[in-house]
């Protein structure tokens, strides 16, 4: 029983049947690159839960997350493994002094939590994003409200795509030069704050720039029209309609400057500090001291020291906690900007 | 140059010049700008052997025109041949758009020639408002739409603002229709009340003229009217300079109609006249819709 | 004619004057513009302070580096070096005698059985032969050694007294006249520091000859070997054997040369840093920054992941694009866009982890041995760290891939499907080479963002600072490297500021940002050049 033949009827080893073997190998390659991706997310996930999250109240690791990093020392006591931070292991001795000369093995860092270097990866996030917002917000405004095109606009543009080519170890290395050495800032907050923010200084711009261009003509046509001065149209008419669109690109920014560890290695990262950054004298120092950093903290603790059971612990601690910061922010920042796409429709 | 009577020496020369020049030459018959009709029909703006051009296309060729004062003056023409263009240069819209220049000519609005260096383009505007093709109303409220102008030069006093925004959407005919929702957002209007939004928010800062560059193009038959209705009754506070495509329209709500081609202005006349008896082949040829 | 028109006289509120206010002749609204104008410049600001910045800091590495150099041949360490670079090659020789006795023994023990000691039995003659060759070089060895004591000590005199001259400086620069007449400074005359060193050459070419005549011997009567391969095997090394025998009239001839007056050219700073093939530092006798191991393994690390991620990124691109669902597309997109907010150490420390590992117990699978280089044992290496970094570049690749993709003219699109062209005829013939430029220049992109990458690298690539050996085929791609950005990571925090390792690292620096300056350039070469202008 054939069916009704007429010049449309798909055709045996039509077209696209063969294709669809071509379709799959693409599906595989896209569905290969998620699925790498959340290998890598769950992996650490899944490994780092397990430092951060506890099995009876109140459920999460609360010494992992506010306490600075310690040794961890393990000894033998009366038959019994024991594990201690450095700052217990200390009291335990004074407490039996017999334990003064037990033989216990340490392992820098093991111990204790990351509240350091959480505090220090928000307050480097916190001013270099003020300082790249500022700058870039700026630039944008100029790029897109008041720059004719020329040579000299061209220019910028072109400086602007470089700026974004250039790689993070570079930006370390200039702030290194610039901010730690020739301005006598030494290892500091402020020239982490100023590195970073020249590293996003490009994504604010192209972002801000986006949003800006994406405000009608018609707003800014309408206001000028009325008498009203370029500036006064650009702060009541332009501003506050761009502005949200230019913080939630720039919020992907922020993914990049919390997760960038090379530019802060030698302009504002320590290996370890014990003070926290508001334990300063004058408020002076503040700027000027430098801090523990999570990205930091990761590289030391997965490649500065040796590697055992025992640090394996905070190391996955540490990669958790920080991926989930800048996996919240990321997708915070898409799932906003989805919306706003959908919302703002002029 | 505080005032614009130390000028008026100067203009007055000009003025009488090209008035000279304008009879023999640029102006088809059927146009005497010498002779007003009325008492009323003073001229506002004065344009003369006006060029314009966006980088190297020339958009405007050798314009002389004399549009009176509180009258309808209608710009008609086949889509690309300058009307937008010269509208814009009444208050200098088109300074916004770069490389565009005007090498030659003058407009002078009261005799004051608004292309001079010291003329504040703030000011001009104030005085120019301006309604445009495609409805803009800002995405604030439509209390807020209607003071910008008004915040803008410093009037703040809440009672007065109150006032004003009544006058001008009654103004604009829209009063009734949005008195209960002043503080709702003014894109939740129909496209018709958004463009007498617009109109209401020029004429707020109480304007000498009132640009539209083609009001209704985008708005529906009912919407339509409403608008042409509007300009009936604004006339007799403003003067008013429509764009349209929409030759019946030009017919229904102006005094004087000019029709320009490929940049050139080729007749300006009474509308009657331009719609019974043109004295240009060519706009008896886009009248009666041979082409355009 | 008709009369003039009266004069116009404006109403009187018709006033377009307005006196503003102004601050050096510019009004409030200049002074605005002037301010956003330079917030705008400050990207070119930023980029002319990173090329001053490199600059300064790297700048003086050339003249330090010449001075390196030529402090390495008025102490004599060029001339010990002539000499050591034939025990070296002698060295290299007898390790492949090692190698193949080990093969040897192998074999003994699996395929005929023999005991340990019967196995060292029958390798009796050849460990004779081996003990012959591997004691020949001792006299030379000896004078080797000698000879670099002779010359580290002049090394080390010349650099006191340098720091004396820099102390000196430092005291005058203090004006402390007197402190500084005090350090004492005896300027090193290297004509009588190397006469003993010099002087060896006659004893030098007496123990040569002895040495090529027990060589030659030697060579001639190599032992036999059990199986073909290990004969063949012992052929080759006769054959380098004999090689090396023939370079030794050279290596008298540079001797004999030697001058250690003769000036080191300024190129030579250059060229040793650009073609240089060694980066050693802190070394007691001579350190090297050439970059060439650095860039090579930056290079290798780089193709190795775009080899990785063009594919996966621009199928992805491609199927985002013209195959998947608009609902797939609405997810497939965030998750990639996602995976790029990875941080770069978090990746790093997962390969370090768990991917090294497990990338090296796949390679010790059977089934697995075909692919070259597999097994292996070093889990840190190229292939690890280009893994990780495919994952980086794919983002990257796949978001320009994809808005190429996306700025082809539909009209293009309909117009092929509307001559009846399959979905695949029309993605493949029209689409995607309408947006060729785009792709190739977000690969281009891709390849920037992955060679500057530091921490993948950094925690993954092996540290091990040598040019791998390309002899090897593609199995390169299983060895340890080192990189530009790595060696900057590691090194940067451990230099003594203003040193000549510190500013080589700054040199580095500069090279990597005048390599993502190309790279960009290139990218945007590309797509200006060949931007389809439809629509
Ligand atoms: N921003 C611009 N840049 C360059 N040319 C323009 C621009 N705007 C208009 N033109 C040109 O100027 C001429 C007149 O345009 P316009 O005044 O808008 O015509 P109309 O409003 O009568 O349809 C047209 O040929 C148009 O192509
Ligand atoms: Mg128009």
């Amino acid at each position: 029983m054939n069916p009704p033949q007429h010049p449309f009827s798909v055709r045996p080893g039509a077209v696209h049947h063969r294709e669809q073997p071509v379709f799959w190998l693409f599906r595989v390659a896209t569905y290969f690159i998620l699925a790498c991706g959340a290998a890598v997310f769950l992996n650490i996930v899944v490994k780092g839960a397990g430092t951060v999250f506890k099995t009876e109240a109140p459920f999460i690791n609360t010494t992992f997350l506010t306490e600075a990093p310690e040794s961890l020392y393990i000894f033998e006591w009366e038959g019994k493994k024991m594990e201690m931070g450095d700052r217990e292991f200390r009291a335990f001795k004074e407490q039996n002094p017999a334990a003064a000369k037990v033989k216990a093995e340490s392992f820098v860092y093991s111990a204790g939590g990351i509240w350091p270097c959480i505090v220090g990866t928000v307050l480097l996030v916190v001013g270099s994003m003020t300082i790249a917002l500022a700058l870039g917000v700026c630039a944008a405004i100029y790029l897109n409200e008041y720059a004719r095109d020329g040579a000299f606009i061209r220019f910028v543009r072109l400086a602007i795509l470089n700026l974004a080519g250039v790689p993070s170890i570079v930006f370390g290395l200039f702030g290194f030069g610039m901010f730690v050495i020739f301005f006598g800032w030494n290892v500091s907050l402020l020239a982490g704050w100023f590195t970073l923010a020249f590293m996003v200084l490009p994504v604010v711009i192209t972002a801000s720039e986006e949003s800006l261009k994406a405000v009608p003509k018609g707003f800014r046509e309408g206001s000028l029209a009325l008498g009203a001065t370029k500036w006064q149209t650009i702060r009541k008419n332009v501003l506050p309609y761009a502005l949200p669109g230019i913080l939630t690109s720039s919020i992907l920014g922020i993914a990049r400057v919390a997760g960038e560890t090379a530019p802060i290695m030698f302009t504002a990262a320590y290996v370890v500090r014990d003070k926290l950054p508001w334990e300063v004298e004058q408020l002076g120092d503040f700027f000027f001291q430098g801090v523990m950093a999570l990205p930091y903290h990761i590289y030391v603790v997965s490649s500065k020291i040796p590697q055992n059971e025992y640090t394996e612990r905070v190391q996955y601690g540490t990669a958790f906690v920080f991926l989930v910061i800048v996996a919240l922010i990321a997708t915070v920042s898409i799932l906003l900007r989805n919306r706003l796409r959908n919302r703002y429709r002029w | 140059m505080e005032s614009p009577s130390t000028a008026s020496p100067t203009d007055r020369d000009k003025a009488a010049n090209s008035s000279v020049r304008m009879g023999t030459a640029s102006l088809p018959a059927g146009t005497d700008p010498s002779a007003p009709r009325s008492p009323a029909s003073r001229t506002l703006i004065d344009i003369e052997h006006l060029d314009f051009f966006y980088g190297q296309t020339q958009a405007l060729n050798d314009i002389s025109l004399k549009i009176q004062d509180h009258k309808v003056t209608a710009f008609i023409g086949p889509s690309g041949c300058g009307k937008s263009t010269l509208l814009r240069c009444f208050n200098r819209m088109n300074d916004l758009i770069d490389g565009t220049r005007v090498p030659r000519g003058t407009i002078k609005i009261h005799g004051v020639d608004i292309y001079q260096p010291d003329v504040d383009v703030i000011e001009l505007r104030k005085r120019v408002g301006m309604v445009f093709q495609k409805s803009n109303p800002f995405p604030k409220s439509i209390y807020e739409n209607i003071t910008y102008g008004l915040r803008l030069h410093g009037k703040t006093e809440k009672s007065k603002l109150d006032e004003i925004v009544e006058k001008s959407l009654r103004g604009a005919a829209l009063w009734d229709e949005v008195k209960d929702r002043l503080h709702a957002n003014g894109l939740g209007l129909s496209g018709g009340q958004q463009q007498r939004l617009c109109i209401a928010r020029a004429i707020a800062v109480e304007p000498e003229v009132i640009l539209m560059d083609e009001p209704c193009s985008a708005l529906d038959p009912v919407a339509t009217a409403k608008i042409e209705e509007l300009i009936q009754e604004l006339r007799s506070r403003f003067s008013i300079v429509i764009v349209t495509h929409n030759m019946q329209q030009a017919a229904r709500v102006s005094d004087r109609t000019a029709f320009f081609y490929l940049g050139r202005l080729i007749e300006y006349a009474d509308t009657r006249d331009i719609f019974t008896n043109p004295a240009n082949p060519q706009t008896e040829a886009y009248v009666s819709g041979r082409f355009g | 004619m008709t009369p003039p028109e009266p004069a116009p006289t404006p109403p009187p509120g018709f006033v377009l004057h307005k006196k503003r206010l102004r601050f050096l002749g510019l009004t409030v609204e200049d002074c605005i513009k002037a301010f956003f104008g330079g917030n705008a410049i400050m990207s070119i600001v930023v980029l002319a302070l990173i090329t001053y910045f490199l600059f300064r800091e790297g700048a003086g590495f050339f003249g330090q580096n010449r001075q390196n150099l030529e402090v390495y041949r008025q102490a004599g360490l060029e001339y010990v070096d002539y000499l050591r670079q034939q025990t070296d090659d002698h060295t290299a020789l007898t390790r492949y005698l090692s190698d193949v006795r080990l093969r040897a023994l192998n074999h003994y023990a699996e395929e005929r059985k023999l005991s340990f000691e019967d196995a060292s039995t029958a390798l009796a003659p050849f460990d004779e032969f081996a003990g012959k060759f591997g004691d020949a070089v001792e006299p030379l060895r000896g004078l080797v050694s000698e000879l670099s004591d002779v010359a580290t000590a002049i090394k080390t005199k010349f650099i006191v007294n340098e720091d004396k001259k820099e102390e000196r400086r430092q005291l005058l620069a203090e004006n402390k006249a007197a402190e500084a007449a005090q350090v004492a400074i005896t300027p090193v005359d290297f004509a009588t520091e190397l006469k003993p060193l010099l002087g060896t050459l006659p004893a030098y070419k007496d123990a040569n000859r002895e040495f090529a005549a027990q060589l030659t011997t030697l060579v001639s009567r190599v032992p036999a070997l059990p199986t073909p391969d290990l004969q063949q095997r012992m052929a080759r090394w006769q054959q380098l054997a004999r090689d090396y025998l023939a370079t030794f009239p050279t290596v008298e001839r540079n001797l004999e040369q030697w001058d250690y007056r003769q000036p080191v050219p300024a190129w030579k700073s250059f060229s040793s840093f650009v073609f240089g093939r060694q980066w050693l530092t802190a070394s007691f006798w001579q350190d090297w920054y050439g970059i060439l191991p650095l860039f090579v393994g930056s290079l290798l690390v780089s193709l190795v992941a775009l080899t990785l991620a063009v594919p996966l990124g621009v199928g992805a691109a491609i199927y985002v694009n013209q195959i998947a669902s608009t609902r797939e597309q609405k997810i497939i997109k965030p998750c990639i866009e996602f995976i790029s907010a990875f941080p770069s150490v978090v990746l790093g420390f997962f390969g370090i982890a768990v991917l090294g590992q497990a990338l090296r117990l796949l390679s010790q699978q059977e089934w697995l041995a075909w692919i070259p280089g597999f097994p292996y044992s070093e889990r840190l290496n190229i292939l690890t760290a280009g893994c990780l970094l495919a994952l980086i570049a794919v983002p990257t690749i796949f978001t320009l891939a994809e808005d190429a993709l996306n700025n082809v003219p539909t009209a293009l699109k309909e117009a092929s499907f509307a001559l009846g062209a399959s979905r695949l005829q029309t993605t493949l013939k029209i689409i995607v080479p309408a947006s060729l430029s785009g792709i190739i220049s977000a690969v281009l992109l891709g390849l920037g963002r992955v060679i500057g990458e530091t921490m993948v690298v950094l925690l993954c690539a092996g540290n091990r600072i040598a040019i791998p050996d390309f002899g090897r085929g593609l199995a390169v791609i299983t060895e340890p490297v080192h990189t530009m950005t790595g060696i900057i990571a590691q090194e940067m925090g451990e230099v003594v500021r203003g040193s000549i390792h510190y500013r080589a690292l700054f040199v580095v620096g500069l090279v990597l940002f005048i390599l993502s300056l190309l790279i960009n350039y290139l990218a945007q070469g590309i797509v200006r050049r060949y931007r389809i202008s439809i629509g």
